[in-house]
Formats: structure tokens, C-alpha cells, sequence
């Protein structure tokens, strides 16, 4: 984006009513880089409201950061560059670069990270916080030539590493990949002039990654993979089992290298299945065989038949659960990935580029980008089982939502009723689960966490786990309390823990927890929230279209039925209303 | 340097920089008359005017283009010059 193109943008959006706001601390004056990283959130956000950027006063990154934590942003952009971490690193500083100063900067250098840690630690409970890693030059001060790194130099990147490696463990703290370019995106005109350090294309690379980072699109949950031709090379049906092949020996390494990509969004909680125009008893032989990168297990389920692909995709999904804008369909052939969109349209189709090494390198560059997250959480790993277990539950059909059956299951049901903001799976359950939501309503990092602030904030986090496996965190609902009644703006529940009665569990949890006399609920029907909506009927609360429904203690009682499961609440966190 | 209609696309730069100001007050506009004109609104609306004519200007221009009628000038001398 060019900076004229940037004020464009700006302009036409100047009245948005209420607007986001957002924090850019840097230690230079944030100019164009201001400017490039509003028009950026507003074309990420576009039809939203208007977005406002705040910064700080120049030369105090850690002032600014302590002051975006003051702020009402609801996220902070950090970008860090080398004359923050010490003066004597930057184009506007005359301290000298002779042997004693450079002793002093390697000297001085790590106490200066750990204030930083401390104010970036401190903000990042508030916001998230993107922040990106010093990308200008370093002055031209090493024994060596430009092209053979300095002992200095060196010294320098280490204790940078070991700084951000720290941050990026902190929660709600992420670290940017540095920026790469062809040319150095120092503009040392414009750093001695104003103050501002990069070139406009610089900032606007830098811009456009804090917007990636920071408004990271919903991940999608599964994959769906051709076998022939995509999983392996050959056509197993025609050249056997023994003869597919996916090594380097046979100049088939691609297809290993996408399958190692699987197994490892596999151990990230990505559900994956198989797909394929085969006969089945061949694709289990195969997918039996010792070499094999993934484990057997790790697909579920597997269709082979000769069906057309986009009937075998409504199976799985129908298996998973989850709808097809949730899933990347990975083929070879450009028909099958045709067919396959124009029944699913929301599904994400890829085609596997067998011939083209490159292109496969830069596909599972895609998966990486399709599939990532800022944190991976306990729940990630347990999703694959929890699925086959409830594939189970399906196969019992109406007996299994028969409450007797459901004993049988031996289930422990665990409300937590802690409002802890930095539980990102309840936050993350919010905003991706589409299904059992009462209303379809979104919210940011900065908002949830000030949500949590409120003191007459109701948060029950619910896991579930049965003789099955645990299923982890699977439903949140969030609210506020005001006297004898309770107002819940949130509530979701993963679709892994549908028929097990956790939604009465909860609803019963919340009378017990908060006294309350009634419950209402911000209910607003959406596309896809049937599930919640059928059960908002059958204990009469939906009654008269959207807006706020309610229950009494009474009628809940009256309606509920059997609650099959035991309850527990963590010793730590019990009512104390 | 392309330079033609110097006075209608420094206007949009000028728009872009200082939406509110009126087309009608363009031409008096300048750093005594616009409060929002600034330092680092010359920095910003300079950057727009170089990217838009894709010229570069010399440090002494940020102190010395301090109005609408001195900046059209400078462009016109330059495509002339040019």
C-alpha cells in the first residue's frame, strides 16, 4: 500500500461513529507508519467501525508501552528497533562506537530488555500485543566487512533472541517473524529529518504484519486429503501398495514432506480425514504400512469409494461435525477440487502441485498460514479423540441422549467459575464456535479482558470429561449480575460435547452459583445457531423471536429433566456470592 | 517527473493530509493559516506530494515549502527545470 493510497482509505472512513482503537509504542515518531497501519485494520475490518491508532511521545518505547496499558486500546502494535534497545545503535546519536562503548552497549543492553519485559509483561495482561523485532541495520561499526558478521554484532542478535524467546511465552504477547526485504528499509533521510527511520514500502510491510498478527482470521479446524497422487505418488489400485511411495529414494519426497505437514498439524489438534476414489480394504492395507509418516490414527474417518467426493466430504463433516468454511480440501486433480466447491462452497480447495516441488513447499507454507494460532491449548490435543468418541455417541443414535445411557458414561461435568482473563480457550471457544451460540457475537482480546474487569461479571468455563477421555474446556457462557438476576450476553458450547446434557448441567450450575431468581439471555437467532435454539425451546424459553428471553429458577426446575452427570468446582474457586 | 495538472493533483495530496480544508481555501492555505499544519504534517503531506510526482525532496525543502502557493511553484520550476 502506497502512503496516498493509505489517507484514501482513511478519509473515506471518517465517519464511522464509534471507533477501535489501537496502540502503535515505538520509540521514533510514528509517521507513516501510524498512518499505514490504521488503513491497513481499516481494510482488514472493513464494514466495521472506524479505527483509531494512538501512539506515544518519541524516545520513551517503555513509557509508551506503560502508557498503552493505561489506554483503552484493545491492542498494542511494539514495533522495537535497535536505537531503543540503546541510543548509540541508532542514526540520530553521537555517544561514539569506539571499543569502550561497545562494551558499555553489550553491558547495558540486558537490563534494558528486562524493563522492557516487565512493561510488555504488565500490558500484555490488558491487550494483546504484537511486537516486532528491531529489522534496521545495525550502525556499520564491526572489524569485519558488511558481509562477514562481527563478534559484536553477534552478541548483540543473542541477547535480542533470548529477549523475545522470553516474551514469546508470556500470554498474549506475540513476536513478529523480522521483517525480510531485498533492501534495507532504513530511510536515514527521514530519520535525521524527522525522526521516522523507515522507507514508506518498509513501514508498509511492517504495518500490513502487525495487522496479520494482531486480527488473525478464525483457524480452520480440519483437512481433508486425496490419497492417490496427494498423500503418496501412484495410484494405489493400479500399482499396489507396495508401489505408492512418498521418499526422496524415489523422487517422490513432496508427497513425504506433506505428509510430515499433516502429522504435524495433527499434534496440533488439526483434524484430518481421507478421501478418496478407492476400494477401502486397499486404502487401509496402505495406510497400515510401516513407513507411513502419519499415524493410522490420525485419520478419521477415512472415505474410499467410488461415490463422488463431495458426498464422502458431507460424511466426514456430518462425522466432525464442524461446517465447511471450518475445512481445507487438499486434491490433486482440478475436477475432484471443482466438484468438491460447487456442492461445498464454503469449503477452502487445494490443489496438490505433485510435479512442482516448489509449489508443494509453498502449499504447506498455506496450511501453515490457514491452520496457525497463537497458542495451542490442551483442548488442541484432545479434539482428534474427542471426535471419534462422539462418532460413537452418534452411532447410538436417540439412545445416547437418553439420560440413563448418559449415566453410563460415568461423566464429570467441572464448572469453573473464575474469571480469569487470560484464559484464552474460553475466549477462543467464544469466538469461533457457531452452533450452540446464543447470539453469534464476537469479541476482541481487549474488550474480553475488560469484560472481566466488571465486578458483577458472571464467567463459567465448563469442561466435561467421561470414560471416553476428557473432551478439556468445551462450553463458556459470560454475563453480568445484577441483584437476582443474571443477564448473559455470551454462551457457547463445542459442538464435541453436543447430546451429553452439559447445557442443563450449566443452566443449573449458574442458578446454584449465582442465587439468582431468573436468567435472560441476549439471544439473536444466526445462520447457524439451530442447535442452541432448539434447546432454548424445549425448556420454553424461546418463545416470542429475538431479544432478551428469560427463565425463572421455577420453570427451570420444572423443565430441565435429569442432569446424568456428577458436578465439580475447582476447592479454589467456589461461589462465593 | 510527470507534471501535469500540478494544482489539481497537489490539491488531492492536500486533501488527503487536511481533509477539512475547503477547496475554496486551498490557495491561501499555509503554515501560519492552518492550525493542523504542523511539522509533522509538512513531513506527512511532503511524503504525499513526492510519492505522488515520484520526486525526492532535499532536507531544506521542509522548511522552505511552507505554503500551498510556495509548493506549486517549486513543482512548476522543477518540470520546467525538469
Amino acid at each position: 500500500m502506497r502512503l496516498n493510497q493509505a489517507l484514501t482509505i482513511i478519509n473515506s472512513r471518517r465517519e464511522g461513529g464509534e471507533s477501535e482503537i489501537y496502540y502503535l509504542a515505538c520509540g521514533f515518531e510514528p509517521l507513516h507508519l501510524a498512518t499505514l497501519l490504521r488503513a491497513h485494520l481499516l481494510e482488514r475490518r472493513t464494514g466495521q467501525k472506524n479505527v483509531e491508532v494512538r501512539h506515544g511521545v518519541y524516545g520513551d518505547l517503555r513509557g509508551n508501552i506503560e502508557s498503552a496499558a493505561r489506554s483503552p486500546a484493545i491492542a498494542a502494535a511494539i514495533a522495537l528497533e535497535w536505537s531503543d534497545v540503546d541510543p548509540r545503535l541508532g542514526v540520530r546519536s553521537s555517544g561514539g562506537w569506539s571499543d569502550e562503548a561497545k562494551a558499555d552497549i553489550l553491558e547495558s543492553c540486558p537490563p534494558r530488555y528486562t524493563h522492557l519485559e516487565s512493561a510488555i509483561e504488565k500490558l500484555a495482561t490488558r491487550m494483546p500485543a504484537a511486537i516486532a523485532p528491531p529489522s534496521l541495520p545495525l550502525p556499520p561499526i564491526g572489524n569485519t566487512i558488511r558481509a562477514q558478521s562481527s563478534v559484536f554484532e553477534l552478541e548483540l542478535e543473542q541477547q535480542l533472541a533470548a529477549f523475545l524467546l522470553r516474551l514469546s511465552r508470556l500470554p498474549g504477547v506475540r513476536v513478529l517473524q523480522r521483517q525480510r526485504g531485498e533492501t534495507s528499509g532504513l530511510d536515514a533521510r527521514a530519520e535525521l529529518l524527522a525522526g521516522f527511520p523507515y522507507t514508506v514500502p518498509f513501514a508498509d510491510a511492517l504495518a500490513s504484519s502487525f495487522v496479520k498478527v494482531l486480527c488473525q482470521p478464525t483457524p480452520k479446524k480440519g483437512l481433508i486429503t486425496d490419497l492417490d497422487d496427494t498423500l503418496w505418488s501412484g495410484i494405489v489400485g493400479e500399482i499396489g501398495v507396495a508401489g505408492v511411495s512418498w521418499s526422496q529414494e524415489h523422487h517422490t519426497q513432496t508427497h513425504g514432506l506433506y505428509q510430515q505437514m499433516l502429522g504435524h498439524l495433527a499434534s496440533c489438534g488439526v483434524l484430518l480425514a481421507a478421501c478418496s476414489k478407492n476400494e477401502i480394504s486397499t486404502v487401509e492395507e496402505a495406510l497400515a504400512r510401516k513407513d507411513f509418516f502419519l499415524k493410522p490414527e490420525s485419520l478419521f474417518p477415512v472415505q474410499a469409494n467410488w461415490g463422488p467426493k463431495s458426498a464422502s466430504i458431507a460424511l466426514i463433516l456430518k462425522t466432525w461435525n464442524i461446517a465447511a468454511d471450518a475445512v481445507v480440501f487438499v486434491d490433486d486433480n482440478p475436477m475432484e477440487l471443482e466438484e468438491v466447491q460447487i456442492t461445498h462452497p464454503g469449503i477452502t480447495c487445494l490443489r496438490f502441485p505433485k510435479k512442482d516441488a516448489t509449489a508443494v513447499w509453498d502449499l504447506l507454507g498455506s496450511l501453515r498460514d490457514l491452520f496457525g494460532k497463537p497458542l495451542l491449548m490442551e483442548e488442541d490435543r484432545l479434539r482428534q479423540a474427542s471426535i471419534r468418541a462422539s462418532a460413537q455417541l452418534q452411532e447410538l443414535g436417540a439412545e445416547a441422549a437418553d439420560p440413563d445411557f448418559l449415566r453410563t458414561l460415568k461423566g464429570t461435568v467441572t464448572l469453573d467459575w473464575g474469571a480469569d482473563s487470560s484464559d484464552k480457550r474460553a475466549l477462543e471457544l467464544i469466538n469461533k464456535t457457531n452452533q450452540f451460540n446464543l447470539n453469534g457475537i464476537r469479541i476482541e482480546e481487549g474488550d474480553w479482558r475488560r469484560r472481566l474487569e466488571n465486578e458483577d461479571a458472571v464467567l463459567a468455563v465448563a469442561s466435561y470429561e467421561d470414560k471416553f477421555g476428557p473432551l478439556g474446556k468445551v462450553a463458556v457462557l459470560l454475563g453480568t449480575q445484577h441483584g437476582g438476576k443474571v443477564k448473559v450476553s455470551h454462551w457457547v458450547m463445542s459442538c464435541r460435547a453436543f447430546s451429553r446434557r452439559l447445557e442443563h448441567h450449566t443452566l443449573d450450575g449458574l442458578f446454584q452459583y449465582s442465587n439468582a431468581e431468573e436468567i435472560e439471555f441476549a439471544f439473536a437467532a444466526t445462520e447457524r445457531n439451530q442447535p442452541l435454539q432448539e434447546f432454548l425451546r424445549s425448556l420454553g424459553i424461546l418463545a416470542d423471536g429475538e431479544g432478551s428471553q428469560r427463565i425463572s429458577r421455577a420453570a427451570f426446575r420444572e423443565r430441565c429433566g435429569a442432569l446424568p452427570h456428577e458436578v465439580s468446582s475447582p476447592a479454589s474457586k467456589l461461589p462465593v456470592r | 517527473m510527470n507534471m501535469n495538472n500540478v494544482t489539481e493533483r497537489v490539491a488531492r495530496c492536500f486533501s488527503g493530509v487536511f481533509p477539512d480544508l475547503r477547496r475554496e481555501e486551498l490557495a491561501r492555505a499555509s503554515t501560519a493559516s492552518l492550525a493542523g499544519w504542523d511539522s509533522i504534517a509538512q513531513v506527512t503531506l511532503l511524503s504525499s506530494i513526492a510519492e505522488e510526482f515520484d520526486l525526492e525532496f532535499e532536507l531544506e525543502d521542509f522548511d522552505d515549502l511552507v505554503s500551498y502557493a510556495l509548493i506549486v511553484d517549486y513543482l512548476e520550476r522543477k518540470s520546467i527545470d525538469g
